[in-house]
């Protein structure tokens, strides 16, 4: 990602959340969200270049957006049968780590997935090390990589794969 | 049972039930809901027309009783020279493997360090008008400093310019304390600009300059005991 793009993308970011924190659009605020926000940009664009953010777009923001909702879905999922787990009398549980493989490229999207697997309780990433993440699983159902990268991967990454593309 | 019944169970017992009526009677003769001191009244009743500040403990803290807070910088700045002179003299020196961290922490630190400083940046330059204020945003920043100190190994604080930093916002409490007393009259730290309107992100006089430079010379602290950190853990 050029140096401009990676600029413009933090200034966006720096200067929305501060619109958020004040939730005002009075002119003094604006102009040292301003002033702030270009000081801190200047400062630290260089660190936001090559982490693989994707350009702008209708498709991706919708996707995004969805992308809420299935994580969302899927972690009320994931509670309900963690939840089923624990208060069953038999505890059905076969804890294990399994490794899966993603097609994601770039820092972000594969930080995104990660933490995606980890906010699903039952699932959690221990380490990401090149295109294999390491997967502490509460139930193992397989050992196969393929199927294991079906189960737990798939379901985040068909959307992760449109808005990182 | 057994215990409780034997002559030491009655001895503690006897002892247990001393204590008890002690502090009860102690505690019971405190006149709760009636303040000896009549300043948190005059405080509460002034603080607005008195500092303009919205946010009354920052009234408190950077106007009735800025010269305190002034010590409590010093306090702070004492314990980081403690600590970084501790570490600096510690003869055990271990040999260790440093280890990448993972790609999960490392993103996750590129990516969100500016918006810690941010937030930190925001907090301390609106603490005349909602809760926070220098030394919360103070803490924000060096909490940031220490995400680097987890996540980007390989990237350093530079531990002369936060030195700088925190000698120059030391330098300009005191230099508008000083300020105070040449221009708005008698006494240290006097509010000597203009309040402003009441909400306005620039208003209640020096507030805002003495939280921005209590929140730099805080967090560059905290930066530089994270540094400090880092240098002994080579």
């Amino acid at each position: 990602m050029s140096k401009v793009k990676s600029f413009f993308y933090l200034f966006s970011a720096l200067f929305l959340i501060w619109i958020g924190f004040t939730t005002t659009f009075q002119p003094q605020e604006l102009g040292l969200g301003l002033i702030i926000s270009l000081f801190l940009s200047t400062i630290f664009f260089k660190t936001y270049v090559g982490l693989g953010f994707p350009p702008l777009g209708i498709k991706r923001f919708l996707f995004a957006l969805i992308y809420i909702i299935v994580l969302f879905k899927e972690i009320v999922k994931a509670n309900l049968d963690v939840a089923y787990r624990a208060v069953h009398p038999e505890v059905p549980i076969n804890p294990g780590i399994v490794i899966i493989n993603t097609d994601l490229e770039g820092d972000v999207a594969r930080m995104v997935l990660a933490n995606s697997i980890t906010l699903t309780p039952g699932t959690f990433t221990l380490d990401v090390i090149g295109d294999h993440l390491l997967i502490h699983w509460i139930n193992v159902e397989t050992t196969s990589k393929e199927e294991a990268t079906e189960l737990i991967g798939k379901r985040f990454e068909k959307y992760l794969k449109i808005i990182f593309a | 049972m057994r215990d409780i019944l034997s002559f030491r169970g009655f001895v503690a017992l006897f002892l247990l039930g001393i204590i008890v009526a002690g502090i009860s009677s102690a505690v019971g003769q405190i006149p709760f809901g009636q303040p000896d001191s009549e300043v948190g009244q005059l405080y509460l009743e002034n603080g607005l027309q008195d500092t303009g500040a919205p946010n009354l403990v920052t009234s408190v803290v950077a106007g009735y009783r800025a010269l305190d807070t002034l010590g409590e910088v010093v306090v702070l700045f004492v314990a980081a020279t403690g600590l970084s002179a501790v570490l600096a003299t510690s003869k055990r020196r271990v040999e260790r493997e440093l280890e990448d961290a993972s790609l999960v922490l490392k993103t996750g630190c590129r990516i969100f360090f500016p918006l810690i400083l941010l937030f930190g940046a925001y907090l301390f330059i609106h603490g005349h008008l909602t809760p926070g204020g220098g030394f919360q945003g103070g803490a924000v920043i060096g909490s940031a400093f220490l995400l680097v100190y987890l996540g980007c190994s390989g990237r350093r604080v530079s531990a002369d310019a936060a030195g700088a930093i925190e000698s120059l916002s030391g330098f300009g409490f005191v230099f508008l304390g000083l300020l105070g007393l040449l221009v708005g009259g008698s006494y240290f730290l006097s509010n000597f600009l203009p309040k402003g309107d009441l909400y306005e992100l620039i208003s209640a006089g020096i507030f805002p300059l003495i939280y921005i430079l209590i929140g730099l010379k805080v967090g560059s602290e905290f930066a530089g005991i994270v540094d400090s950190m880092i240098e002994e853990s080579k």
